[in-house]
């Protein structure tokens, strides 16, 4: 199998540069004859095959292995379970938990709307390394508002925190709620402060114990 | 004198010193200002050349014409405006004074610090009331004998003069030439005690003397000149400018970080690229400590194959530089060690060159990798033609959440230039990824979607969930190679 390569353009610049390098181009054009380059693709294909090890049927998922699944249920209202997947670096990614009461209602989840409590969450802008701008949110603060059939429903942060963002795909695809919301239906990363996570953790179960408590299978 | 047309060396001295104005010159040594001060401090014009190192202070006191006995003292009287430094009386680290030839004192130690060297550059540090003493002599002196020519010309500074003075010498005694180097040696003039020596000011003094001065009134001459009881300490450094060393590293280890990565005092990986390659070479050039620099960097856990990363090792105060030969053995060193964990490609001694050398084609910079991807639904035919007929593919990624944490929030538009999927055998889930991508492309969420965070991601393409299960890096252009 060939691997194509792509020629990249010549830039005036770098000509005089290698003007002052030709001696080097020389040995390396020695080197980099018809043959050798087979070789080093050779060896480059094998390497790249000889290392793959055993292909499970479903490997672990790139959340599985970057984040840690924490979860709260019945937070603030019955039947409002919402999952926090933190990552190493302390980041929380927020969203409905498959137990959510929303998911329950015919036809699933119809809208969301960020413009809750005093602003719109999905207009806020974080710059900056350190993150300036971000609201600082407490855990029953609500970050969304979704709306099914029947019902609305709010949602709230879970995590004392820095809301770093929401995710506004979900104003204009709120399916994404009802057929991934785990993964591309998230709804929004938080940064809470180590001292602030230590304290919270404390009302957060792990993924065994939700698993029990609610009788699913995930 | 032998030869009319040609003075001899001392000769022109000896005209000057015999045209300085006796009065000052008589003065300034009651007060204790040393021989070589005067010539500097009472001459016309600033003749103060290599040839005064050849003349004995004796000499220089006899020509100076001074009347003043002066009793044969063993330890001569140090002078209240160089402290000493232009009679070269110094002490040493211990604070003994050092009796001694000051050239082959000054040559031991940079000969004990084992720098291999042809050429140097002296530098001189002196402590400031050196040009404090300096100029409260010079006010005495405008004071007593105001508007005379000598006055009002340039003074040649004290660090001036001991350049003059040392640096024929110092050559011949080091055999090494002194112009523009790599290699400099300092010497390092600092005060024996803490207490202000010979006429500093206090910062009241200082205060009072300016606002004097524009009162027109003149106080320094109420302060009595005090005598110098101690002379300054004399340490001597070397140091030798940074190198640089150049060449592609190797990453065959899934657990090896291009640099030292410690948290809470544990160390990530097993190693570090870093580490083992500064660590071999360090020790071959005999330096203080080393820097390391790559053209980009991949995660611990993606191997760097095919052409290599080109990287520089950078030496802090190298004693020797390392042959080629013997570069080209650490080089075998590293590959043939026992963990395959790091190769080395290319290494030998860069010049000034090397920065450019990594600058080189940056905006052009195309990266090469080879991802072992997973999806949910099975590959078909049509998902191999659709992938490789996209060419410069725009994405836009959103700062994936694993950085998020140090990064800005911030929408990237990279372009990826060209894919091609190649099937494993005997499993319709899995497959090669081979891709070129515009550098600063982040593979991984490219392939996972990242929460939906880049788009379009692998998963969108193939219209399924896609997982990254290892990455490589099989290529890293740079310009045009």
């Amino acid at each position: 199998m060939d691997i194509q390569t792509t020629e990249v353009a010549r830039n005036p610049e770098t000509d005089d540069l290698i003007e002052t390098n030709k001696q080097k181009q020389q040995e390396d054009e020695a080197k980099e004859s018809p043959e050798n380059r087979d070789e080093e693709e050779d060896e480059l294909r094998s390497q790249l095959l000889s290392d793959i090890g055993e292909l499970p049927l479903t490997p672990p998922s790139a959340t599985q292995l970057n984040f840690v699944s924490y979860f709260i249920t019945d937070f603030t209202k019955s039947g409002h379970d919402q999952y926090i997947y933190r990552h190493a670096n302390g980041l929380c990614v927020i969203g409905l938990a498959p137990t959510h009461i929303a998911f329950k209602d015919e036809g699933g989840i119809t809208n969301i709307d960020f413009n809750v409590g005093k602003s719109d969450r999905s207009v806020l802008k974080v710059s900056g390394k350190r993150k300036k701008n971000a609201m600082r949110s407490e855990s029953n603060t609500a970050l969304c508002k979704v709306s099914t059939a029947n019902d609305s429903y709010i949602v709230r942060c879970c995590v004392k925190g820095s809301l770093l963002e929401v995710n506004e795909r979900l104003i204009m695809q709120p399916q994404l709620l009802n057929s991934s919301a785990d993964r591309e239906g998230y709804i929004a990363i938080i940064m809470p402060r180590p001292a602030d996570w230590t304290k919270n953790k404390e009302s957060l179960i792990t993924m065994e114990e939700y698993k029990e408590k609610k009788g699913v299978s995930l | 004198m032998s030869d009319e047309s040609k003075p001899t060396p001392g000769g022109l001295l000896n005209e000057a010193a015999r045209s300085l104005h006796p009065s000052a010159v008589k003065d300034l040594l009651s007060l204790g200002v040393c021989e070589r001060c005067i010539l500097r401090l009472v001459t016309v014009t600033a003749t103060f050349d290599s040839d005064l190192a050849t003349v004995s202070s004796s000499t220089l006191r006899g020509w100076l014409g001074s009347g003043v006995e002066e009793a044969a003292s063993p330890e001569p009287s140090i002078c209240i405006v160089c402290l000493g430094v232009l009679q070269f009386v110094f002490s040493d680290a211990k604070q003994t004074l050092v009796k001694s030839d000051h050239v082959a004192w000054i040559t031991d130690l940079v000969k004990q610090q084992g720098h291999e060297f042809d050429s140097f550059v002296l530098e001189v540090s002196l402590p400031s009331t050196i040009s404090e003493n300096e100029r409260a002599v010079l006010l005495y002196l405008k004071g007593k004998y105001s508007d005379e020519a000598w006055l009002q010309s340039e003074k040649v500074s004290v660090k001036d003069a001991l350049k003059v003075l040392v640096l024929d010498p110092l050559r011949a005694s080091l055999g090494a030439k002194s112009d523009s180097s790599s290699f400099h040696i300092r010497l390092t003039y600092s005060q024996a005690s803490d207490e202000a020596q010979g006429l500093s000011e206090t910062k009241h003094e200082r205060k009072k003397r300016k606002t004097d001065e524009e009162n027109g009134s003149n106080c320094m001459s109420e302060n009595p000149f005090k005598k110098v009881s101690e002379p300054c300490i004399l340490s001597v450094h070397c140091n030798k400018m940074p190198i640089f060393f150049g060449g592609r590293y190797f990453k065959y280890s899934r657990n090896v970080s291009q640099s030292r990565w410690i948290i809470d005092d544990e160390r990530m990986g097993e190693a570090s690229v870093e580490e083992i390659i500064g660590g071999s070479i360090l020790p071959a050039c005999l330096g203080d400590s080393y820097k390391f620099h790559a053209a980009g960097r991949e995660d611990i856990d993606v191997r760097m194959l095919g052409s290599g990363r080109p990287f520089l090792i950078e030496v802090q105060n190298s004693r020797k530089c390392p042959s080629q030969q013997s570069l080209t053995e650490i080089e075998e060193k590293i590959n043939n060690s026992e963990k395959k964990l790091v190769g080395v490609k290319d290494l030998k001694f860069i010049g000034s060159e090397c920065w450019a050398m990594m600058r080189e084609g940056e905006a052009e910079k195309q990266k090469q990798y080879a991802a072992l991807v997973w999806i949910s639904r099975p590959l078909e035919e049509e998902d191999c033609n659709s992938v490789s007929s996209m060419k410069e593919l725009k994405i836009l990624q959103k700062t994936p959440i694993r950085v998020l944490h140090r990064r800005s929030q911030l929408e990237r538009e990279r372009t990826i230039h060209w894919m091609k999927v190649e099937k494993i055998k005997g499993n319709a889930h899995y497959f090669l990824l081979h891709l070129c991508t515009q550098a600063g492309t982040y593979i991984k969420e490219f392939v996972h979607g990242d929460l939906g965070r880049t788009t379009p991601s692998m998963g969108s393409i193939l219209g399924c969930r896609a997982e990254i299960i290892q990455l490589d890096v099989t290529d890293v252009k740079m310009g045009d190679s």
